[in-house]
């Protein structure tokens, strides 16, 4: 197989697709701040900081991430700018964005 | 974990799932008012067809026979501002 | 209300052919779509497709991806994104398809309305399978050739039909480790072609082999899998643990029917399209007056059929809509008849084919 390019879990050289793009905005995931690319999914650019839990059930308090990767399962919402159950697979990234670990079914900012 | 989620929006166990149908449930709509099954974020999407599954076991129906708990308006969660502010 | 000929849901491979076809034949299509970008899940898919010429088969799946899109703008298509659709109300002048984009309702008549929704990935139930790290293949292959992010770095596949072999490769090209690919049965469910490629790279296949936990606090940290005997009982003694990081699930698609359950379409049963489907006859037309389906959502088949199936419910509702006279689209549909055919051949297709031939008949003894 050709050389391949893995950098912080991000695929930079893949024998198919072109280079990959470098990040070029920050988001703030429970206040620490993360490189991401302005576009992608919230959720990818939380992969590629290793962060893999996204949210505490409600029932049992158990940790999930991501499930389908498309929207569908709801598995991976967190509070994003204040606002709880947002889909972070769908999602885009924006410069800047407050981005939280949801507890349960999650509050809205005041 | 030993528990086994079949809804995990709603965390219902298949042991759950399974006392219900003990306790007399033949449909899905039953299942689904008496334990929250399918009635999580992505509506059913992820669970429905394991639970629907199951219930046919369980009361020797035939999977054919077994349908998806009613649909009704609106088939995705949204926010109630939404219905609010209608468009003009 | 805003009133047009045709309103296509799901901006997918189905979806997105049907709309063409639409606007070639004159008519005024809107596709609308729940994503912030068209193409479905064709973007995902890199590797070359199957089939013969005119279905493109050695292209890639984006690229397909991108001619379609370039069609659909070129005819001026009008595309609606970010706007799930939530509703379908019947209509004495046609159907009433009910969004929402950007924090308000809203609501469309169209004339005739095709669904082309998609499936889902099956889930599969076990204890840990909420652990993160635990993942549809699909949404693994998402990440990886869309997002360019690995999801782990050590990768169980469960599933051996096309979806799990072929993702099971791409994971490979990202960089990641598979260290073990287990199927159920006893031989492995998809192309020779897709196994040996994964066989030389090296990762073993287990088959006859079920997967009976996955361990770890807080994320996946190994699993434990068992062999199976032929009535896919487990037997015992044979656990063993593997580390991985991730579990991918390759267990079959779902059609996406709730619209079509809402509108009040008839429904058939047929486990190899993956559950209930809503009938349709040769015309792609559901039991509901100018509804109709295509791609998925009217069995779970793959990109090249869906978007056969988008073409020829596109060719019949411009029918329906009087922009094609019969004697027009009879040889338009019956080209589309030829080629998806042929995508319905061989040991994997002639499955697809006997049930779709199955679907037309239950679709005429209804109409009796
Ligand atoms: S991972 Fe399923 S909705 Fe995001
Ligand atoms: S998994 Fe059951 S409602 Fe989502």
């Amino acid at each position: 197989m050709p050389e391949i390019k893995v950098k912080n879990h991000r695929v930079i050289k893949h024998p198919i697709l072109s280079e990959d793009a470098p990040c070029d905005v920050s988001i703030f995931v429970d206040g620490k701040e993360i490189p991401a690319k302005a576009g992608e999914p919230i959720a990818a650019a939380l992969l590629a900081s290793d962060i893999h839990i996204f949210r505490q059930t409600a029932k049992k308090g158990y940790p999930r991430g991501i499930f389908c990767g498309i929207g569908r399962c709801t598995d991976c919402v967190m509070t994003v700018d204040g606002q709880p159950n947002v889909r972070t697979c769908v999602t885009p990234v924006r410069a800047g964005m407050k981005v939280e670990t949801q507890i349960g079914l999650g509050r809205w900012a005041e | 974990m030993e528990e086994l989620f079949i809804c995990r929006c709603e965390e219902v166990t298949r042991q759950e799932l399974e006392q219900a149908i003990a306790d007399g449930a033949i449909s899905m709509n039953e299942l689904k008012r008496w334990t929250r099954a399918g009635m999580g974020l992505c509506q059913g999407k992820t669970c429905a067809k394991q639970v629907m599954a199951l219930l046919a076991q369980k009361t020797a129906q035939s999977p054919a026979a077994v349908k998806p708990a009613t649909t009704r308006n609106p088939v995705r969660p949204m926010q109630i501002s939404y219905m609010t502010k209608e468009a003009e | 209300m805003r009133k047009v000929q045709a309103i296509v849901i799901g901006a997918g491979p189905a979806g997105l052919a049907a709309c063409i076809e639409i606007a070639k034949a004159g008519g005024k299509a809107v596709l609308i779509d729940e994503n912030a970008k068209p193409g479905g899940q064709l973007f995902k898919q890199i590797h070359k497709f199957f089939g013969s010429r005119e279905h493109r088969a050695g292209v890639r799946g984006y690229d397909i991806g991108s001619q379609l899109l370039k069609e659909t703008e070129e005819l001026g298509v009008e595309v609606f994104l970010d706007s799930p659709v939530y509703g379908l109300f019947q209509d004495p002048q046609g159907i009433m398809v009910s969004y929402m984009h950007e924090g308000q309702e809203k609501a469309l008549l169209g004339e005739k309305v095709i669904l082309a929704t998609g499936a889902a990935e099956n889930a599969l139930t076990f204890p840990g399978s909420t652990l993160p790290g635990v993942m549809g293949a699909g949404c693994a292959q998402t990440m990886i050739n869309v997002n360019r992010v690995l999801p782990g770095k050590k990768v169980i596949m469960v599933g051996s039909g096309n979806v799990g072999l072929i993702v099971s490769y791409q994971l490979m090209q990202a960089g990641a480790d598979v260290a073990a690919l287990i199927e159920a049965a006893p031989s492995i469910g998809g192309y020779g072609v897709h196994a040996g490629k994964i066989r030389r790279a090296g990762v073993p296949i287990l088959v006859g082999h079920t997967i009976k936990r996955a361990m770890g606090k807080d994320q996946v940290e190994a699993v434990e899998i068992v062999a199976l005997d032929e009535g896919f009982q487990e037997i015992p003694g044979t656990g063993q643990v593997m580390a991985c990081d991730t579990v991918c699930i390759a267990v079959g698609l779902t059609p996406l029917t709730e619209l079509a359950w809402l509108a009040g379409c008839e429904f058939t049963f047929i486990p190899s399209l993956g559950g209930h489907i809503p009938i349709h006859d040769e015309n792609m037309a559901t039991t509901v007056p100018g509804l109709y389906v295509a791609g998925d959502i009217a069995g779970a088949e793959e990109a090249s059929t869906a978007m056969e199936e988008g073409r020829l419910a596109g060719i019949a509702a411009a029918e329906a809509l009087g922009l094609y006279d019969e004697i027009t689209a009879a040889p338009l549909k019956g080209s589309v008849w030829t080629r998806m055919d042929a995508l319905r051949t061989g040991p994997f297709g002639q499955k697809r084919f006997d049930a779709k031939a199955q679907m037309l008949e239950t679709a005429k003894g209804g109409k009796e």
